[in-house]
């Protein structure tokens, strides 16, 4: 078990960090720290999508929790769930 | 900018309510004919709301008041509260009449017209007394924004609740990123403006090894309800529709219930699970949606049936003043099948309305004259087009005539390019004419008007039908002949047709019918209006030309010669001077305002049946085909569409019919002979026409004539150089052109010729009557 925390502002310059350190964790369960979060921009969706599907099909678990309003606000507008970017309420 | 973008809008404004007013025309005539459905009652509805809505907008408040009690009524024939009588018809016509003169009126700055109080108060008493008041401010309270097309809330009065539904689909490109832009700023953004279901399309994201972090991956597609326009949403998207692609739809995907649900998103994601990175990694296969989530709407959700939720049928297609209020979804610009909607999405279009297509959305029920995407032009500038064309044509007939003097052989380069040229040229010319014309149909529905102000006038009852409105005619035609036909139609309603009592003595229906027909035939146009009135009553015009000293009173007069009395000037039949005609002014203006055209108008007529004018017109006034001929060293030209055939005349062809005149025996019949030369006075009639050329022409009446020529020299094109404004109308002569070696010609006008002739071809009576 591993836990990451995110930046809070997640924006391009965000993206490609955020991708690296997800991709150095591959294989174990994971643990996002989203409570700092103030800004989830687009790309940093896409990667946390693309890690949670990756984790699914793999079998380690990928949570995102706790998570900040602000981060639950973003995702709402980006018509996603929380159990979209994770493993364990999708499932 | 020089150009006020407001008064642009207003301007298309009431472009936008001619067109919707002349569906309202139509629908009425529908109605009128007895189809009482739904969607014709809608049409007529919407019309007057869009006009309403639209007026609003610009705050033209006596407009707005006007339309609103004008659609309260119709709002009522709508639920079926109020029943379709043909009083109920005559007063929807009537009001139609006014609504278009409070909008010419509102277009022109001119103050409200009056006199449309006591038929709102008869509409109003139809539906049952007690004009609804209550709800007047709410609709003049219209005003809300500067420049946007947002022609404010679409109020409804009960009957039309939905809110417009918008579909937007959004997939940001890398540059959209890259340039610091942010996907969540303008979901954010859409969210404002109304009520949004957002959903995402996670199918195009390749697993994380694979991920570029900083390609676009996502795709949204996100449905708003709420007083939105395209113009809001656009709006949003401003400064990024460059770098993404964007789909506006008008219309819900109407996905099943719950299929915008959030938590709905979580089986997809199962199935990307099972079968994670199906899609390539880096590839966009965006439309492939669907089918991997199935609680998602399809990509171009709107390809689905257009939904009716208020019942509202649209039977044009949507337009700037329906943007205001659409209240049911329009179709999609996209057929169902149609695999990639992509890249004509994602042009960087502006413009309100760019992606509402304005092609048709549900079904119409008829489709006769679909408005498709149009321009406006300035009409100077089609005109100078016209004018170029033709010294075009002009100069290329005179560089035929360079070559055909420098003696090049006909198979050389200089030869075959310049046929090819002549052929450009003629279908420039084609197009460009294209441009010019119109259908008729504007102008029959503005008789449609006239004949119920004229029988309302007399207490008559009559019917317009027309035929041929899609018909098309030169703009300059059509404009003018909107005087003389009203004059026409005038006359038909108060001379031509009978009272309705003696129309049902005489076994008649009491309903007359006024017929107005457009066709094209032998390269004119032909404008007919027909009634089953009386005909013409020839006695009674004949007394009355002897009475006023028009004929000499032992004149013998063919029926035709007594007909065509009426276009004398200062000629009236009417016993009294009605309300409408009888003052004096009449056919002879007519005719000359035909003839200004380079028509001709005629009269057939059978007592008991009815009578018939036949208006025939030039196509175009700009160019002709002509047969270039010679006749006593002058060069003329006939228009090609008169002439039948050529022939040369043997002895036997020819025979004398009473002193002056011959005939021509030409298959199987007899035609008059005219000397083309004689006629319009270049010499005497010849001694004998063995061996000479005639040309052998066609009326539009069936009537044929053989006009003796010289020589035939060739077969061309000609640019019409009008000589009536400097000339007035010479007898025999349409006009003149110019050509290729600078001459100028007389282009004749051989129905009027012969009508004006003297068919002398024996030279000895010519002698005695020198």
């Amino acid at each position: 078990m591993q836990t990451i925390s995110l930046a809070p502002r997640l924006d391009l310059s965000q993206a490609s960090p955020l991708a690296s350190a997800l991709r150095d964790a591959t294989g174990t369960d994971l643990v996002l720290d989203a409570s700092e979060v103030t800004h989830l921009g687009g790309l940093a969706v896409q990667v946390l999508a693309s890690a949670a599907s990756t984790a699914r099909a793999a079998g380690t678990s990928f949570t995102i929790t706790p998570r900040s309003e602000a981060f639950d606000e973003a995702l709402g507008l980006f018509g996603l769930a929380p159990g979209d970017l994770q493993t364990g309420e999708a499932a | 900018m020089a150009t006020d973008p407001m008064a642009e809008i207003r301007a298309s404004f009431f472009v936008e309510c001619e067109e919707l007013l002349e569906s309202l025309q139509d629908a009425l005539s529908d109605m009128d004919e007895g189809s009482h459905d739904n969607e014709t009652i809608n049409v007529v509805f919407r019309a007057v709301h869009s006009i309403k809505g639209g007026a609003g907008a610009f705050g033209l408040d006596a407009l707005v008041g006007f339309a609103h009690r004008y659609e309260t009524v119709m709002d009522e024939v709508r639920c079926g509260r109020m029943p379709i009588t043909p009083e109920a018809m005559k007063l929807f016509f009537q009001a139609a009449d006014l609504l278009q003169d409070q909008v010419r009126a509102a277009r022109d700055g001119a103050p409200p017209p009056d006199g449309s109080e006591p038929c709102l108060v008869a509409l109003e008493a139809l539906m049952g007394g007690a004009p609804v008041e209550e709800d007047i401010e709410e609709a003049t309270d219209f005003q809300p924004m500067g420049l946007s097309f947002d022609f404010g809330p679409a109020e409804d009065e009960g009957a039309t609740p939905a809110l417009p539904v918008w579909t937007v689909r959004f997939k940001p490109s890398a540059a959209l990123y890259a340039s610091g832009n942010e996907p969540l700023h303008l979901l954010r953004a859409l969210a404002k403006l109304g009520e949004c279901k957002t959903s995402c399309d996670l199918s195009a994201l390749p697993a994380l090894d694979t991920l570029d972090p900083e390609a676009a991956c996502l795709e949204w597609v996100v449905e708003i309800t709420g007083d939105v326009t395209d113009f809001d949403i656009r709006e949003v998207f401003d400064f990024v529709e460059d770098v993404c692609e964007l789909e506006i739809t008008s219309g819900g995907a109407d996905a099943p219930a719950g299929g915008f649900d959030l938590p709905d998103l979580a089986p997809p994601m199962g199935d990307l699970g099972a079968d994670p990175f199906a899609a390539t990694p880096g590839s966009e296969p965006m439309l492939e949606m669907p089918g991997a989530m199935p609680g998602m709407p399809a990509p171009t959700p709107v390809a689905a049936p257009p939904q009716n939720p208020s019942g509202v049928e649209m039977n044009n297609p949507p337009s700037l003043a329906d943007l205001a209020e659409t209240p049911e979804p329009t179709a999609a610009p996209i057929a169902p099948a149609e695999p990639a909607p992509a890249p004509a999405a994602s042009a960087p279009s502006t413009g309100p309305g760019a992606t509402v297509p304005k092609g048709n959305a549900a079904p119409a029920k008829e489709n006769s004259s679909e408005p498709s995407a149009t321009v406006r032009v300035d009409l100077d500038r089609i005109d100078r087009l016209v004018n170029l064309v033709g010294e075009l044509v002009i100069n290329q007939a005179m560089l035929a005539q360079s070559v055909a003097e420098a003696g090049l052989p006909p198979n050389s380069a200089v030869m075959t390019g310049l046929e090819a040229f002549m052929m450009l040229t003629r279908d420039i010319q084609d197009s460009v004419m294209m441009i010019r014309a119109q259908p008729v149909k504007p102008l029959f529905q503005r008789m449609g008007r006239i004949v119920r102000e004229a029988s309302s006038a007399v207490g008559k009852e009559v019917r317009l039908r027309t035929e041929g409105e899609a018909t098309e005619v030169d703009k300059t035609v059509i404009e003018r002949l909107a005087d003389p036909l009203t004059h026409m139609i005038r006359n038909s309603v108060d001379h031509g047709l009978e009272t309705p009592e003696k129309r049902e003595a005489a076994g008649k229906p009491r309903e007359g019918v006024i017929t107005l027909s457009a066709q094209h035939r032998s390269g004119r146009v032909v404008i007919e209006i027909t009634d089953d009135g009386a005909g013409i009553n020839r006695p009674k015009v004949r007394d009355i030309a002897i009475k006023k000293g028009l004929i000499a009173a032992e004149a013998q007069l063919s029926d035709s010669e007594i007909d065509n009395l009426l276009f004398l000037p200062g000629f009236s039949t009417a016993d009294q001077v009605s309300a409408l005609s009888g003052r004096g002014v009449g056919m002879d203006v007519v005719r000359q305002a035909i003839q200004g055209l380079g028509g001709r108008i005629t009269i057939h007529s059978e007592p008991g049946k009815g009578t018939r004018f036949s208006i025939s017109l030039p196509l175009t006034l700009a160019v002709l085909d002509g047969m270039v001929v010679n006749v006593a060293n002058e060069t003329l030209v006939v228009p090609l569409s008169s002439i039948l055939e050529t022939a040369t005349l043997t002895d036997e062809d020819i025979r004398a019919l009473g002193p002056n005149t011959n005939v021509i025996h030409v298959r199987g019949a007899f035609v008059p002979l005219y000397d083309l030369g004689a006629e319009l006075g270049y010499r005497a009639p010849m001694e004998n026409y063995a061996g000479g050329i005639v040309l052998l022409t066609a009326q539009e009446n069936g009537s044929r004539s053989a006009l003796v020529v010289d020589s035939i020299l060739e077969q061309r094109q000609v640019v019409i150089k009008g000589l009536q404004r400097s000339y007035g109308h010479i007898p025999g002569v349409a006009a003149a052109t110019i050509l290729g070696d600078g001459q100028i010609a007389l282009i004749l006008d051989p129905a009027d010729l012969v009508s004006n002739a003297s068919g002398r071809t024996r030279s000895q009576s010519f002698a005695l009557a020198g």
